[in-house]
């Protein structure tokens, strides 16, 4: 082992001894210390600068795994009652090129799953270069075990995220539907992927989200449907909507427009289209409602004012007449209960176009309207505001709005006169709104009582919608369907716009029954005093109870 | 010098080895987290596909005629008494008979 001697130069050789032999030691610590020191040093440097003096730019990198399906939370109505969810179910698939024999296999697989299209599924087969094709996504347990017990080659199970909808086609338009990857394309289940409701999962795992609560109630909605069902049933209407809304807080309680689709296999042709949300109508003679309601809010009019409806309205080449004419000066109130054209299109005269323009306008039936579940269809109303619009509009013809438009402008003449503002979701009290009133508290009380004499009074057109102790009030319309050349006149649309009970309003209702036939059930009329009126008679005394608004009379 | 330097040694020994016992307990701790997680998500999907089936069982559809069987129909004015006549009790309908249940048409 050599040994090395170091030599200091300028210093003296003598005496080195053992002090020459750690200097080197000694220096090379130090130098490894200074090493550190001057590391940690500017690691310290570049902290500080990044703490304190905020600079450089810091950027991260994430890897996400790559989304295969989207898990949704549950759908609830406003009770907890399960309307939609996601369930982990098994699909099946199979690999043609291990299919030993595909007739078999297409034949053993349609007994167990119904409406298996085998034809189809043999020519899928046939094709042995592909080595994926779909035999059915999404099945129940039960079915899969089946298919797993018959041993068939070349078929396996994957398992898949499916939305699922227990209650059916209830409230089937304002829930929407999902797409194969279980991302919301219409409804409600659009509106939960706009709001980031959903999580994009790599593997089929359900969401801890909480569910969504909605408006709507089950219950009121069942018997809103079944009614209507049976309504078209016994009118021979093509079509039917029906809302229930609470005047208050604008909770949608029940919505629904027959026919109706099913959200599992949404079947979207003209005959299914929501015209609750999706159509524009001309809605006749409850517009009445927002004539009266105007007259008696601008202080031009008293319930007792008189209007001379003897003779027919002549507006250029227009001649408006009264289907049951009467030969005496009524007042603004029987004008309303007897439902006539001619005297609400004087009252319209009387009052102006300017006037009438601007009430359409603070009451909401102008404006767009958007719920969760989407847009409503914009209100069709032509530009010219001459005196012939001012009078049939006055009526609810020349201008064509959704029913859902219409039921919520007309709620805010109810409730105290304040600006509804309508919600599919769950609300505890009603949004604030600081310019929120549309009408006077007191002409709200005085339409309210009109609107109940309308439904008690002998001349009144809504007598067949009253229901003992529920103070039930409401006006009808009946509206002819434009045609070729002008209003068809056996073709209609019979309304009945309805609040209950009149004392306090909580809850409005509208029916709308689309191309009612007249058949003895309602005398062989069309109107709608004789079939949406006891329509939507027969919907309270069933809903009522659900609500919790029990009869009045019997418990003073 | 020597003593610390076995003593070091002895220690990184010991703390390898602990180290190693740490992370070995995790990776089974972590796989049993796994399995419970698995089992949990299990547990979950069983619980959806019971809820809609509740649900489905539980549609109106289903309850309606059961309830109108039973004579049950929606609360009506002849169900209530007055407070100041106790004695103007209304006669209900026997439950299941026909008129039980068209009062609820």
């Amino acid at each position: 082992m050599t040994r090395r001697v170091y030599i200091t130069p300028g210093r003296p050789q003598q005496g080195a001894g053992a002090h020459s032999e750690t200097q080197p030691v000694r220096m090379r610590a130090v130098a490894a210390i200074a090493g550190v020191a001057v590391a940690f040093s500017l690691l310290a440097g570049q902290l500080v600068r990044l703490a304190i003096l905020g600079q450089g730019e810091v950027s991260a990198s994430m890897s996400q795994p790559i989304a295969i399906a989207f898990a949704r939370p549950d759908i609830v109505d406003r009770n907890g009652q399960l309307l939609a969810s996601d369930l982990v179910m098994p699909s099946l698939f199979a690999d043609p090129a291990l299919v030993v024999d595909k007739d078999e296999l297409a034949e053993k697989l349609g007994r167990v799953l119904p409406g298996l299209n085998q034809a189809e599924l043999r020519k899928s087969l046939a094709d042995r270069d592909k080595r994926f094709v779909w035999i059915r996504r999404g099945m129940s347990t039960r079915q899969a075990e089946q298919i797993h017990s018959l041993g068939l080659p070349g078929i396996e199970f994957r398992s898949e995220l499916r939305r699922a909808y227990p209650s059916g086609t209830l409230a089937g338009h304002a829930l929407g539907f999902v797409d194969v990857d279980n991302k919301g394309i219409a409804g409600l289940e659009r509106y939960l992927d706009e709001m980031g409701r959903i999580e994009p999962v790599s593997a089929p795992s359900l969401t801890k989200r909480p569910p969504v609560q909605l408006s709507i109630d089950v219950g009121v909605q069942h018997a809103v449907e079944e009614e209507l069902t049976a309504a078209m049933a016994t009118y021979k209407a093509r079509a039917a909507v029906g809302l229930v809304m609470d005047v208050t807080t604008g909770e949608i309680i029940a919505a629904t427009s027959l026919p109706s689709i099913d959200p599992v296999s949404p079947s979207l042709t003209s005959a299914t289209i929501n015209r609750l949300t999706d159509g524009t109508y001309e809605l006749g003679s409850v517009f009445k409602m927002f004539t009266v309601a105007m007259a008696l809010d601008s202080g031009a009019m008293t319930l007792e004012t008189p209007v001379d409806v003897r003779q027919a309205l002549r507006i250029g080449r227009f001649t408006i007449t009264d289907t049951h004419p009467v030969n005496r000066i009524l007042s603004l109130a029987e004008v309303f209960r007897r439902s006539s054209n001619v005297g609400a299109g004087k009252v319209a005269m009387e009052l102006g176009a300017e006037r009438q323009k601007a009430f359409f306008e603070r009451v909401g039936l102008t404006g767009p309207l958007k719920t969760e579940a989407g847009g409503v269809a914009a209100v069709q109303l032509p530009e010219r505001w001459g005196d012939v619009d001012t009078v049939t509009r006055s009526y609810g013809h020349g201008i064509a709005v959704s029913p859902l438009q219409f039921a919520v402008a007309a709620a805010s003449l109810v409730n105290g006169g304040k600006r509804v503002t309508p919600t599919f979701l769950r609300r505890a009290v009603a949004p604030e709104a600081p310019d929120e009133r549309v009408i006077s508290e007191e002409t709200s009380r005085q339409f309210n009582a009109l609107m109940r004499g309308n439904v008690t009074e002998r001349d009144g057109t809504g007598r067949r919608a009253d229901v003992p102790g529920l103070e039930v009030g409401g006006k009808t319309g009946t509206a002819e369907l434009p045609g070729k050349g002008g209003y068809r006149k056996k073709s209609v649309i019979s309304s009945f716009f309805a609040a209950f009970p009149m004392s306090a309003p909580k809850y409005v209702t509208l029916v709308s029954l689309f191309e009612p036939q007249p058949v003895a059930e309602s005398g062989n009329e069309i109107t709608a005093g004789r079939n949406a009126a006891p329509v939507t008679g027969k919907i309270l005394s069933r809903i009522a109870p659900q609500l919790d608004i029990m009869p009045r009379t019997a418990m003073q | 010098m020597r003593i610390l330097m076995i003593s070091a040694a002895a220690m990184m020994l010991i703390s390898a080895f602990c180290l190693y016992a740490i992370n070995y307990d995790t990776r089974q701790f972590a796989e049993r987290v796994q399995a419970q997680e698995r089992k949990l998500d299990k547990a979950r999907e069983d619980i959806a596909i019971l809820k809609a089936d509740r649900a489905f069982a539980g549609r109106p559809e289903v309850i309606g005629p059961a309830a109108r069987a039973l004579g049950l129909v929606p609360a009506g004015e002849a169900q209530f008494v007055r407070g100041s006549d106790p004695d103007s009790v209304a006669q209900l309908p026997e439950a299941g008979s026909a008129e039980a249940g068209a009062t609820q048409q």
